[in-house]
């Protein structure tokens, strides 16, 4: 009795691991590029698989690379570059967030934002809200010249404060306006956040009544 | 403790230190018991057998194994569900526009066409110079970019930037929630 039980435990370990090295192979790695570098990006993807990272946007990545004409080392470069930013979101977000939310998180990563922030926010913010958008936004007006201090601040008082995707929308827009108009980048980060917060608030409040 | 406590309490350790002594029969009619006890439950047959009680023994090491074994079952499932590896949501009708008068083609290529170069062209009405497309996306965060006349890349001036142009193109983001339907 007791050793079928541990041959069944052995067998099913076994059929897991063997269905997960298939899973690696993914054929659309073989397609379009050459040897060396399909072996560097399957040994990053497998990693990246090892660490409960998503690969879907690491293939994303690589569509995007080739779909620009990138050569394979630049693809690998970009690849790898991408896995070490969704492991560090995924350390500080855990396995409650979502893909969206890892690939958003990789992109702050990316602009400079620290990923202690990021997890910060997550945790202010709570399991049900997605922050993919805030984000995604984060990272865009960083990009345009924010300093990430004061990127950071204004996306956490938005978040803070109860502010929905469509004020988080509408405050990107307005930033990216102000900075083509010519206003200092935190300036018009740090007013704009002033002026979202309080509708939003005030729309939050309603609600409840 | 008041004197009749004390005297009770001594009079029950008296009791249960005096030997008992038991007849010479008693093993004997013990053993009767247990064997007829073990036929009667030989004769209940599957349903008796799956009601009765029975102790089952195992080694520490074993049940900590299958523990952890259930657990890393368990585990793997909620983790993997958690982060969905594949956009999953349902595709919602996204409409891109892009102005571009000088332009003779316009496609929009992005993670939801796995940049596809020529899989979603934008059209211009009118000939009017603004090219325009709508084209379902599955919910979620996409980096697209537009490619005008087959070469130039067009990041979208009205949506978030990308942070990660990692092949020196420009391109943008969108978030496509459910509730935007």
């Amino acid at each position: 009795m007791r050793m079928r039980t541990t041959s069944s435990l052995l067998a099913l370990l076994l059929v897991g691991s063997a269905f997960r090295s298939t899973e690696a192979q993914d054929p659309r790695l073989s397609n379009r590029l050459d040897a060396p570098t399909r072996k560097a990006l399957s040994a990053i993807v497998d990693s990246a698989r090892a660490q409960g990272i998503p690969v879907e946007p690491l293939m994303e990545k690589v569509y995007q690379g080739l779909a620009m004409g990138a050569d394979g080392s630049r693809i690998v470069v970009a690849v790898r570059s991408l896995t070490f930013e969704m492991g560090n979101a995924h350390r500080v977000l855990g396995a409650v967030a979502t893909t969206d939310e890892l690939k958003a998180a990789a992109s702050a990563v990316h602009a400079g934002v620290p990923a202690v922030e990021l997890g910060k926010m997550k945790k202010q913010s709570g399991l049900r809200r997605s922050l993919t958008l805030p984000f995604t936004v984060l990272a865009d007006i960083v990009s345009r010249g924010v300093p990430v201090s004061a990127a950071t601040n204004a996306i956490k008082s938005l978040v803070g404060a109860g502010a929905k995707d469509k004020d988080i929308s509408d405050f990107q827009r307005n930033v990216s306006v102000d900075i083509e108009k010519g206003a200092q980048p935190a300036a018009a980060a740090e007013t704009r956040a002033k002026g979202a917060v309080v509708p939003a608030a005030k729309a939050d409040n309603r609600e409840h009544e | 403790m008041p004197d009749w406590g004390r005297t009770t309490l001594e009079l029950m350790v008296q009791e249960l230190q005096h030997p008992i002594r038991l007849d010479e029969s008693f093993d004997r009619r013990v053993m009767v018991r247990v064997r007829r006890a073990h036929a009667e439950r030989r004769h209940r047959g599957i349903i008796g057998w799956l009601g009765a009680a029975t102790n089952i023994s195992r080694r520490p090491a074993w049940a900590a194994a299958l523990a952890a074994c259930v657990v890393a079952v368990i585990s793997v499932g909620i983790f993997r569900k958690t982060p969905p590896q594949v956009p999953s949501g349902q595709a919602i009708p996204v409409q891109f526009v892009l102005v571009a008068p000088d332009a003779h083609s316009v496609t929009v290529v992005g993670d939801f066409n796995n940049w596809g170069l020529n899989d979603t062209a934008l059209v211009a009405e009118n000939h009017n110079g603004v090219w325009s497309v709508s084209a379902p996306v599955h919910t979620g965060v996409h980096r697209y970019a537009f490619l005008v006349n087959g070469k130039q890349w067009v990041a979208d001036p009205t949506a978030p930037r990308a942070a990660d142009d990692d092949f020196g193109q420009p391109s943008s983001a969108l978030v496509v929630e459910a509730s935007t339907q």
